[in-house]
This record gives C-alpha cells, structure tokens and sequence, in this order.
C-alpha cells in the first residue's frame, strides 16, 4: 500500500491542502471531469488522507467511485450502511476492509451485492453480519480473499461459502465451523491461507484439510484437533492451546514447515512431537507455556531464527540443547523460565548471532552480566524482574564492589536495556554513559533518585527513557539535559515530581513528548480527575494487602510497599492531584523487546 | 541568462515558461527528458510541450520549483496551494514526478 508518505513532495503538498478543512475539500468536490481523471493511487491516497482527518462523510464518497479501488475503513466504527450505499456504486473497488466498524450489519452490506470489482473483503469483528449477510456476497465470485473472524456467521453461513471458487485466504477464525462444514468447503481448491482458530473441528475434520493442495498457513490454535494429516504444502502451522497427538501423518515426503506456533500446547508424547516433520527449514518456533520437558527436538532445527521458550520449564540442565542449534538463532526469549546465571553461562559464546534476548522474570543475577556481553551481536536486553543489582561484591575484598553494567560496554551494537523492577540503584547506573547506541532504556524502581539521570544526558542515540515509579525531584528534572535526540520520557509514578516542573520540563524540551499522570492531558483523556483521592487511596492499599496471596512473593510487590510509608499514604489523602497506579502493560509495550 | 540555461516549458493552451534549467530540474521527469543522451528532441531544443497541462497549473508548478531550490537552501517558508487547484496540480506532480 502507498501511502501519503511515499508520494513526491508536490503532491504530498496537494494532498495536504486539499484535506485542509471542510472548506478545501468544497473548493474541489464539483469538479467532475478532474476527479474521474485522478489515477488510482492518487484518489487512494487521497481518500485515505481525508479518513484519517476524519473529514469524510457518505456524500463525499460519490465523488471518489471512479477512481478509487482500495479503501481501508478498519476501526472507524462510525461508518454504518449509508456509507456502504455509496461504497456499491464504487465501479473499481478491489479491496475494502471493515473490519471493527461495528455498525456494519448484514443488511449493511447489501449494495456489495454483485460489485465483481472486488477481490478482497474484511469484515472481522462486524458482530451484526450473520448468515444473511454471507448470502449477499456469494454475488461476488471474484473474491480472493474474505476475513470473517468474530462475526455473527454461524456454521450455515461458512457452508454457503464453497461458491466462492476464486478464495485464496479465508479467515473463520473464532466461528463456529464444524467438521461437516469444513468438508463441504473442500471445492475451494485454490485456498493458501485458512484460519479456523477456535472453531469446532475434531480430528475427523481435520482429515479434510489433506485436499486442498495449495495449503500453506492453517491457524487451528484452542481446537480439538490432536492429530493432523500430511500437508506437503504447509509451511505455517498454530496450533497453540491444543492437546497434540501427533503434528502431521508419518510419510515420505515431509512439509517444509517455516513458522510453527504451539504456544501453550500440551503434546501426550514429547519425543513424537516433531517425529514427521521437517524441521530443518523451520526459521520461527513458538513453545512458551507449552508442556515440553526435555526439548530433545531443538538441536536438529538448525535454521531457527527465531525461539520463543517463555513460561516454558527450560531449565539450566536443558538449555544445553538451545547452544546444539544455536547459530542461526537471531531472537531468544526465555523469559519466565527457570534459567539462572549458570544456564546463560552455558549459552555465552554459542549464540554468536543473537540480536534480541529476554531474560525477564528468571533468577539470573549480575553474574550473567558477564556471560551475557559474550553475545556480540546483541541489539535488545530485557533484563527486567530479575535481581540483578548492578555490581558484584569481590571475593575477599568486602569494600571493593565492581559495577556489573560495564560488562555490557562491550555490546557495541546494543540499542535497547530494560532493567525494570531489579535492585539497580544509582551508583549502578554510571557505566552506562558509555553505551553509544543505546536507543531505548527504562528503569522501574522507588529507589531510584535524580543521580539516576547524571549518566543519560552523555547518551547521544536515546529516543525512548522510561523512568517508572523513581523518587525523581523537581529539581533533579530541572537540571536534567536529555539528549538531543530524545523523543519519548516515561516519567509514570514518579510521585514527587509536581505539574509545574512537568509544564516547565515540556516548555523546554518541545520535541520531547513526556509521560505523567500529572502531565495535563486532553479532557477526553482523563479518566476521571474529579474522584475522591481517599477512595483511590484506600483502593490502592487494599492492592497491596492482597498482593501477596495472589502472587509469589515478587520484587513488585516489595517496591510497591516501600514505595508508600504510612506516613506517605496520610499525606497522599490530602492530595488534590490523581495519582494513578502505573499501568504495568502499557510500560512493557513501551519497551518490550521486539 | 544564456540560452543554454533555461528551458522552455509550454503549457496546453501554448503560453510559454521560460525558467532555469537548474529549477526545472526538481522534476525528475523533467531531468530525464533533459540528460538522457540523445533520445528526445527536447535535449537539443530545450523546449518541453505538456498538453495536458493547464497554464494555470503550469504556472504554479514553475512556482513550485523555484520554492523548492530555495526550501534546500534553508529558506523555511511554506507553500501555499489554493485547494481548488489541488485535483490538477496534484495529476501533474505525479506526471513530472516532483
């Protein structure tokens, strides 16, 4: 898709002008003969450009139906069906999605009725489209490619569907699709793509999936399915959740498989599992949450890139078999596992291409610093919610403390460190002036103060710093000078910091846009200004009490008591400004390592 | 001015812009037609005829490249584009691909 950032500058220009205001778009809506001359990717551009400022209305659409053919309307949920009347009179329309318009119903969809122009259609998560709505695009033979997850079709609708001869992806994910169902669409012999995630198909149905010989991606994650036929064709498999007998049919010949996902998936024998599978071209392999105990399989897959072992029970005696494969290995993620400083010891040096690695929420502490700065090509760390303290106490010198983070020095391509909730303080921190690539950083700690800043000003690449839950001061914020190229400061719960020094800070730095939940926001933002800081107060102390029945004892929980003193806690009650709770989810995505 | 410093372009009602070579330049169709060796006679004659080209919008788009030489210059002003003239000018940008 081109967008408007990829046009020449004179027409970016244009586009620019003519989506300006209301008034613009009137100077030019009645000129006909230009608006039908416009070639296609102009008038895409054009109508995009107006949908994402929020300048179009149905009426306007009329004006674009000989020009346009692709138009995307996913999640503007005010579309409804007078913009579908005019949508059906579109005479190039080759792609349209819908999908999340949630006024979209079946009797919406009618005037797409015969619009043969048409080759892709996405209407997932239009909740009102049932059956009936299917029945008016079995009108549209030409189309290739129909997304219909999450809608109101039940099994009688997708059986309409085997018409439509030309599908080459069709997604049914989370419909209710039974075996009989599926076997009536096996006419549909051009299929490439098919998802029936959550759908009622057994093995018997899965049988089926045997006859369509250009299958390459099949999505059949929280099914019943546990055993699957051969697929020479297949080369991306989910099958995450699902109880799995054996993955493919014994046979000579075996799929290429490139991208398997089995998150969560429990296997009644592990040293079966991959037993008809030709694992040496898969590049992509999902086992987080899955039941696996030896991972015997690992050291044959070769060409693996990418390796997803979280929640796993990887342990430091198993992890032997990540260091057999690993050359190839570009992304590890063994997060949550039961991988301690000694396990990555045994990785240290095997893994001589590895960008990004998680290690978040294992028992490694700064030991692993060192074996972790073996890994040259290292781009992202994740280190968060482990113990790492940031320097190591000497052997028989009990003053002599050598700062862990130097080790990382090393990494001269490291763009991205998140050492949320770890014990590193402060003085930990000073080695990382020297780290020239970084780009991203965060920190989540109440034990953190303004010193923590002094060593981030020197880094010449950062865009994104999040320092969470700190005791940063309005003066250590004042005397901050971020660096230039900084655009994003998460300053989330750090509590001392009042709204003057925000505004201030932000009057400064106008490039740098800064996160707090004193930071004024737009009205339609706030959630709620006006509450009772009582009630958010007591809200939050009763969190804390029952934390720690709910979760292992974490470092979380440890910050969050220290973080208020009961002394603390009486103040706050007397605190007119909202003090919200840190998002935890909205941080890690912030800074999660992908 | 020397002669072999300009170009001529010619609008579809036949008015004629005569403006620097360098400027016409910011049409990469433009700089095509002019340094490929040889193929098109506007090479020699220094004359380009656009026929689906309105004066008007021939005007603004000789405007737009004496902007833009001065823009990479360092001159941050902004250039206006009257939205009636948006729908041409814009079929005209994509032509000469500037």
């Amino acid at each position: 898709m081109m967008e408007i950032e990829n046009q020449t500058e004179l027409v970016r220009l244009c586009l620019e002008a003519a989506g300006e205001s209301r008034e613009s778009i009137e100077k030019w809506r009645r000129q006909r003969r230009s608006l039908e001359r416009l070639p296609a990717h102009l008038a895409d551009s054009l109508l995009r450009h107006l949908i994402r400022r929020r300048l179009l209305f149905p009426s306007l659409l009329e004006v674009f139906k000989r020009s346009v053919e692709v138009i995307n309307l996913r999640g503007e949920n005010y579309v409804d069906g007078e913009w579908l009347a005019y949508l059906g009179a579109f005479r190039y329309l080759r792609s349209l999605n819908l999908a999340y318009c949630h006024k979209i119903s079946s009797s919406a969809i009618w005037p797409l009725a015969g619009m043969i122009s048409l080759k892709e259609l996405d209407i997932s998560r239009c909740v009102k489209v049932t059956d009936a709505g299917i029945k008016h695009l079995l009108s549209i033979p030409t189309l290739e490619k129909l997304c219909l997850s999450e809608t109101g079709v039940t099994e009688n609708g997708v059986e309409l569907l085997s018409s439509l001869k030309n599908l080459s992806v069709l997604d049914l994910g989370g419909l209710p699709v039974t075996d009989p169902v599926l076997s009536s669409l096996q006419v549909l012999t051009k299929l490439q793509y098919l998802d029936l995630w959550g759908s009622k198909i057994s093995n018997e149905g899965a049988c089926v999936l045997e006859m369509f010989p250009r299958l390459s991606f099949l999505n059949l994650a929280w099914t019943s399915v546990t055993k699957l036929p051969k697929m020479l064709s297949l080369e991306c498999l989910n099958l995450s959740n699902c109880t799995i007998d054996s993955i493919l049919e014994p046979n000579e010949e075996k799929a290429p498989l490139v991208k398997l996902s089995l998150s969560g998936t429990t296997f009644v024998n592990e040293a079966e599992a991959f037993l008809h599978i030709e694992t040496s071209f898969l590049s992509f392999l999902d086992v987080s949450n899955s039941s696996f105990n030896s991972f015997c399989f690992l050291p044959e897959m070769k060409a693996l890139e990418h390796l997803d072992l979280s929640s796993s029970i990887m342990r430091d005696d198993t992890i032997e078999k990540v260091v057999c494969m690993g050359a190839n290995l570009r992304n590890l993620n063994l997060s949550n596992t039961r991988i301690s400083s000694a396990g990555v010891g045994v990785l240290a040096g095997h893994l001589p291409n590895l960008e990004i690695l998680s290690l978040s929420g294992t028992q490694i502490d700064d030991v692993a610093m060192s074996y972790i700065s073996m890994m040259t090509s290292l781009k992202a760390i994740d280190l968060s919610n482990t113990d790492i303290k940031g320097f190591i106490r000497q052997v028989g010198a009990e003053t002599d403390l050598v700062l862990s983070l130097t080790a990382l020095q090393s990494l001269n391509h490291l763009e991205r460190l998140n050492l949320e909730e770890t014990q590193v303080r402060d003085a930990a921190l000073s080695p990382l002036s020297n780290f020239q690539e970084l780009q991203h950083f965060s920190l989540r700690s109440p034990s953190l103060t303004d010193t923590s800043l002094h060593p981030l000003s020197s880094l010449s690449k950062l865009t994104h710093l999040s320092i969470c839950d700190a005791v940063l001061t309005d003066y250590g914020l004042g005397s901050f000078r971020p660096p230039e190229t900084l655009k994003l400061l998460d300053l989330r719960g750090c509590w001392l910091l009042s709204e003057d020094s925000i505004m201030l800070f932000c009057k400064r730095n106008p490039q740098i846009e800064v996160r707090h939940e004193r930071r004024s926001v737009a009205p339609s933002d706030q959630v709620g200004p006006n509450r009772p800081s009582l009630s958010r107060i007591s809200l939050r102390a009763s969190q804390m009490n029952k934390k720690p029945e709910q979760l292992p004892l974490s470092v979380c929980f440890i910050d969050q008591r220290l973080k208020y003193s009961r002394e603390e806690l009486l103040e706050l009650q007397y605190s007119t400004l909202s003090l919200e709770l840190p998002h935890d989810n909205d941080d890690q995505e912030v800074m999660r390592l992908e | 001015m020397k002669k072999e410093d300009t170009v001529k372009l010619i609008s579809a009602e036949g008015f004629e812009f005569v403006i620097d070579k360098e400027a016409a330049m910011v049409s990469q169709t433009i700089r095509n037609m002019l340094t490929s060796p040889g193929s098109f006679a506007e090479t020699q004659d220094g004359k380009v005829t656009f026929p689906e080209i309105s004066t008007t919008i021939l005007e603004k788009i000789c405007q737009y490249f004496y902007w833009s030489l001065q823009y990479a210059r360092g001159k941050e002003t902004d250039f206006h584009i009257e939205p009636e003239l948006t729908l041409e000018l814009m079929m005209a940008a994509n032509y000469l691909h500037t």
